[in-house]
């Protein structure tokens, strides 16, 4: 073979190497990057192209019921920094420490770490973020120098951010819940709805902010924010507050150790109108504690340390050095102050499991009647205990009841009437209709937090009752269930059986405002007949107007309604005894129910702790409240007519004769005072509210009015007593409080006995149901 | 106007020339007038040239805009000097096909003893960014001296091969010279240092020796040596450090990297990114996202990234057809040579140029190492661009000469 011909054949090979194998080898690979990798490799590009700016979405408002907003997210700004546009070299050192040191000084931030934030090679660092306007100036003048000084304006830049606030700081502040530090909701609705909330942020491609705005060519890559959905809550701000002012008080008044609840809820919706646990917190600061918690926090010494079992056995706590006594101290002070915030922030209503006790009765005796095991001519014995095998369980009343009916055994809220109404239940009925109220499952609620009860197991079964259980359980003893279970098992009671989904949110709205989603009514079963349902209302409005439950009545309504007190095993306060939990659960109007309530007081310490004492009086106060409010009709008993106040009219300038044709036709009694023939004054004046059939005073000369009568003692007496006492003095009396029955004692009047006063002069008089029951 | 008589005497005329030319060690004349310049040169190889670089140019400006705009403040700052270098380029290219390459021949030792000089004489010069010695500065312009090396040895080789094409079996003849001139030009470059160049000068001896016909056992034995080496380096994880040391080289999709790597891997990691982001079409002429200051100076090296992500893979394989259409007529010119010395040059050269590009694209889509290796016609920069049309320029005075049908 010639040279030629050898070299002719091997370039061949040559040629067939170079684009066979070499430019086959490229071609694969490219196609491999592009065509199989393609997708993920742009997934990073974009990746890291868009995450260079986001534009943040606005988050959505929280609305009441009624539009008004609970929580909105305001306009602010947010620093970012492109330290890569900074020079190289000593120029760039000089930039940089000017950028950190003036950002230091405008923002409040360390230099030292701004510094190190100046020396990244990227295009985008967030300073930081949510500043206001003024804030906001002092950067917009730094661009302005920093433009002068080093044409680096671009260094810096603002965009669009938000910041939430809550109109009504620790209103709901539970159900409504807070945002953390980039805008993701942490607690209550803005956690559960954060999807909708939040929106989608959007993003602009670096390169037409990479540096400035002088760009000479529109990238045109932007990807707009999609402003979060709005929510419309179930919550009525009205109610809300009308709730949580008497929930406060009750907490002051019954030295409450553990905070309250109250929910109020559409029984026939499932809609929540309210739902409280008291004492909240801010929810434009939750991440403060309130001062009484500070102080605790800030006395914690040696003894806490020693009492919580900071110190290890084997050490004198006595004789710590100094920097291990501080080093535990501010340890136990980091766990306390964030134990108190765990606390604060506790949505109770839905988080906290508790006895329900007698409130349970209601239930007990639904599964009786539907169950059909009592009946008119059942008769349950109570001798003030009741024996089982080895336990003897007492009843509150310790001279027991008597021989009673179902219907007064939930009266008198007897223990042993309940145990042996629960035995004709029985055991595996018990546990079905208990599955079938809902209390095995959580309610499903959209809120976060919600806990599981807590049911009888043995051998590892759930509802696997023993006749002891049995006994205990049918007065609402040891089983434990959260208060949203318990409302909602109530409101079955009171609606005519059905089971409803209990909710906070009512409707979503686009940023537009339109309706994206309306949350309907979801019957999840029917648990009790109608008739069962319609009966157990009969008895509870018996018991709430003359039962044991009577400290709920509100007047002008026919509310039903059953006290409960339950034990909670544990001391909550270290004195040595037991703690309760005093709740009151009920509904108006007991011929049509429309709301429910619950009330619940954790741990009452005021000497009180009965639920018709501490929770029954400000569920009645709430609901007297309420129940106007949400426009339900009033039913008046004839009573309560005589009691209802109406405005006095203008009298004066008439003739006496006329005066007193017009009082009367008012509905009032006048009095004549004086000789002349018009009426000069009147005694109350127009626009007091006075009782119907209270008096009104006219003066027909002067000398007549300066004639006083004596305010006499009011406290003591009951209605009617009262009333007569008044009206022998020539005052009038506008009625508070609970003035349901024949036991309703005064405690109170507005005017001190001996005062004097000029006749006709309203007094308010408060009463109060005098006999303590469960 | 011209008698039948004054044009067959000129014909008998240009055939004593040429005959004289190919006796005469293979010298020719050739006329200068500018009339003559596309005589005999081969125009589907000069057409593929000029198609790639306008395409290239077009490419390169697209490419830059950005970094020339936010670094420098002028859009068309690259686009400007690039033209300026191909027109230069151009210039040269012609001139350099007029002249006959049978002086290269002659000069072959002495251009290699300036490719050793330039080497040395790097070396003692200030270094350039990175601490490298690479470059030789004229004035405004300056040469890489690997590239006086490249186009030194492949003469070398030619002229070798083409004189000694009797002995090239031979160990003495057919081996050693060219294991010599590249074991001293691979040490002088280690000192740049510069390595991919001593891959691309390693790889250019070893297809010279093959094409001018030394014994394939050789070859193997070589291929051997390599392989030993490679697993002994390996065999004592030296091979392990070595890529690691290797600016993160094939790390660069790692998502948990090291801080201190990101830098070195950054330039390859905004590469794949901006391949990928192209698929079959691309983003469209222009559209690239990825020079936006992501992929740092993708004016040079990695030029071709940005030509993936706006055109595709469509786009990128039409290119690289168009680079496999000028190996494969450059490879056509030498074989038709008129002379082994013609016919090994070319073929050197027209390797040079496909190896350039096929690396190129390795280094780019993290195959290997980031070198600097640049895109024949599509990377920035005079020196590099000049050289290739200056090669270009004897390839196609190579093409003057061959027995191939012109048009």
């Amino acid at each position: 073979m010639g040279a030629n011909q050898k070299l002719r054949r091997r370039t061949v090979w040559l040629l067939i190497v170079i684009l066979a194998v070499g430019f086959g080898a490229v071609i694969t690979r490219l196609a491999f990057l592009q065509l199989v990798q393609g997708e993920e490799l742009q997934r990073r590009a974009v990746e890291q192209q868009l995450a260079d700016t986001p534009i943040s979405a606005k988050r959505g408002t929280i609305y009441d019921t009624n539009g008004k907003i609970l929580a909105q997210s305001a306009s602010v700004w947010r620093v970012v920094m492109a330290p890569a546009n900074f020079d190289s070299g000593e120029e760039g050192d000089e930039q940089r420490a000017y950028v950190a040191k003036r950002l230091a000084e405008i923002l409040s931030l360390d230099e030292e770490e701004l510094l190190e934030d100046t020396k990244q090679n990227t295009y985008y660092v967030s300073v930081k973020r949510r500043i206001e306007s003024t804030e906001k100036d002092q950067i917009i003048e730094l661009q302005n120098e920093l433009g002068e000084k080093y044409q680096k304006a671009g260094v810096i830049s603002l965009l669009d951010d938000y910041k939430r606030y809550y109109p009504y700081s620790d209103l709901a502040s539970s159900v409504i819940g807070f945002t953390g530090s980039e805008d993701q909701g942490l607690w209550g609705v803005e956690y559960q709805y954060n999807d909708y909330l939040a929106g989608t942020p959007g993003r602009i491609i670096s390169a037409q902010n990479g540096i400035s705005t002088e760009m000479p060519f529109d990238y045109n890559q932007n990807i707009g924010a999609i402003d979060g959905s709005s929510l419309v809550l179930t919550i009525d701000e009205t109610v809300q507050s009308i709730v949580e002012k008497y929930m406060k008080q009750g907490v002051i008044d019954n030295d409450v150790h553990e905070r309250g609840v109250c929910i109020v809820m559409d029984v026939n919706t499932g809609e929540i109108l309210a739902m409280a646990s008291v004492n909240g917190f801010d929810l434009n600061d939750p991440f403060t504690i309130n001062e009484d918690q500070k102080k605790e926090v800030d006395a914690i010494d040696v003894e806490y340390l020693i009492k919580h079992d900071y110190i290890e056995e084997d050490k004198d706590p006595y004789k710590l050095s100094e920097t291990e006594k501080n080093e535990l101290i501010s340890k136990a002070k980091a766990e306390a102050e964030s134990a108190a915030l765990a606390r604060n922030w506790r949505n109770k209503a839905i988080s906290d499991t508790y006895y329900p006790g007698s409130v349970f009765k209601m239930v007990t005796l639904s599964m009786a009647l539907q169950e059909g095991v009592v009946n008119s001519s059942s008769r349950f014995g109570c001798s003030g205990a009741y024996q089982l095998y080895e336990d003897t369980i007492h009843c509150h009343n310790t001279a027991g009841h008597g021989t009673q009916t179902y219907q007064e055994c939930l009266y008198n809220s007897c223990n042993p009437g309940f145990i042996q109404i629960g035995q004709l239940v029985g055991k595996t009925k018990f546990w079905e209709y208990y599955q079938a109220f809902g209390f095995s499952d959580k309610t499903g609620i959209d809120l976060p937090g919600e806990s599981d009860d807590q049911f009888f197991v043995h051998d590892g079964v759930e509802g696997n009752m023993l006749d002891t259980d049995l006994a205990v359980a049918s007065f609402g003893q040891n089983f434990s269930i959260t208060p949203i279970q318990m409302i909602t098992a109530a409101s079955a009671v009171a609606n005519g059986g059905k089971i409803v989904q209990p909710h906070v949110v009512k409707q979503i709205l686009d940023s537009e405002g339109n309706v994206v989603k309306n949350t309907s009514t979801e019957t999840k079963r029917q648990v009790i007949s109608e008739s069962v349902s319609k009966e157990m209302c009969q008895i509870l409005e018996e018991n709430a107007t003359t039962g044991s439950g009577k400290n709920g009545y509100v007047a002008g309504y026919r509310v039903g309604g059953k006290t409960g007190t339950s034990e909670k095993l544990i001391d909550v306060n270290d004195d040595g005894a037991d703690d309760y939990i005093a709740s009151f659960c009920g509904f108006a109007p007991a011929n049509n129910p429309q709301y429910a309530a619950l009330v619940f007081f954790d741990a009452p310490l005021g000497g009180n702790y009965y639920g018709s004492a501490v929770a029954a009086p400000v569920f009645a106060s709430i609901m007297s409240e309420v129940l106007p409010y949400l426009e339900v009709v009033a039913q008046y008993t004839d009573e309560e007519m005589s009691n209802i106040d109406a405005a006095a009219g203008s009298y004066t300038g008439m003739s006496v004769e006329d005066a007193v044709t017009a009082v009367e036709g008012d509905g009032f009694y006048a009095t004549v005072k004086g000789e002349g023939s018009t009426v000069l004054s009147q005694n109350p004046m127009t626009g007091a509210a006075i009782p119907s059939g209270g008096t009104i005073v006219l003066y027909t000369d002067d000398s007549s009015t300066a004639e006083k009568v004596t305010v006499p003692n009011l406290i003591g007496y009951g209605p009617s007593e009262v009333n007569e006492i008044a009206a022998y003095s020539g005052l009038n009396v506008s009625v508070t409080g609970t003035v349901s029955s024949s036991d309703s004692v005064s405690i109170g009047q507005s005017v001190a006995e001996g005062t004097e006063v000029s006749p006709g002069t309203v007094i308010t008089v408060t009463f109060s149901g005098n006999s303590i029951a469960d | 106007m011209s008698t039948i008589e004054n044009t067959s005497r000129r014909r008998v005329q240009n055939y004593e020339r040429e005959r004289k030319a190919s006796t005469k060690r293979g010298r020719r004349k050739i006329n200068f007038s500018l009339l003559n310049i596309g005589k005999g040169i081969d125009m589907p190889f000069i057409l593929l040239i000029f198609v790639l670089l306008a395409i290239g140019i077009t490419m390169m400006f697209s490419a830059s805009y950005p970094v020339a705009y936010y670094e420098i403040g002028d859009s068309y700052y690259y686009l400007k000097r690039q033209l300026l270098f191909a027109a230069i380029g151009l210039v040269i290219m012609v001139a350099v096909s007029f002249v006959d390459y049978h002086y290269y021949h002659r000069f072959a030792a002495v251009i290699l003893g300036v490719s050793y000089f330039a080497l040395l004489l790097v070396l003692v010069l200030p270094s350039q960014e990175g601490g490298v010695h690479r470059w030789i500065g004229f004035g405004a312009f300056g040469i890489q001296a690997s590239e006086i090396s490249k186009f030194a040895i492949i003469l070398f080789m030619a002229h070798w091969g083409s004189r000694y094409y009797d002995r090239m079996g031979t160990l003495k003849y057919g081996v050693l010279p060219g294991a010599a001139v590249f074991l001293s030009t691979a040490i002088l470059l280690l000192f740049e240092p510069h390595y991919s160049c001593i891959v691309i000068i390693g790889i250019l001896t070893v297809v010279m020796m093959f094409v001018s016909g030394i014994k394939i056992k050789w070859l193997a034995i070589g291929a051997g040596v390599l392989a030993a080496l490679i697993l002994l380096l390996w065999a004592t994880g030296m091979l392990t450090y070595a890529m690691e040391r290797m600016d993160g080289w094939g790390q660069a999709l790692n998502e948990d990297l090291d801080r201190d790597m990101w830098n070195s891997t950054w330039q390859t990691r905004n590469s794949l990114y901006a391949i990928g982001s192209g698929g079959l079409f691309g983003l469209g002429l222009g559209q690239s996202r990825q020079k936006y200051l992501y992929l740092p100076e993708p004016q040079n090296d990695f030029i071709f990234a940005i030509v993936c992500e706006e055109l595709g893979l469509v786009g990128a394989v039409i290119i690289l057809m168009i680079f496999a259409l000028l190996v494969w007529r450059g490879v056509i010119i030498s074989l038709r040579a008129r002379d082994r010395f013609g016919k090994l040059l070319g073929i050197g050269l027209t390797t040079h140029i496909g190896l350039q590009v096929v690396l190129n694209i390795l280094v780019i889509t993290d195959w290997l190492p980031n070198t600097g290796i640049s895109l024949p016609f599509f990377s920035y920069g005079g020196s590099s661009l000049l050289s290739l049309m200056f090669e270009m320029g004897v390839i196609l005075a190579v093409s003057r000469t061959s027995n191939i049908e012109k048009s």
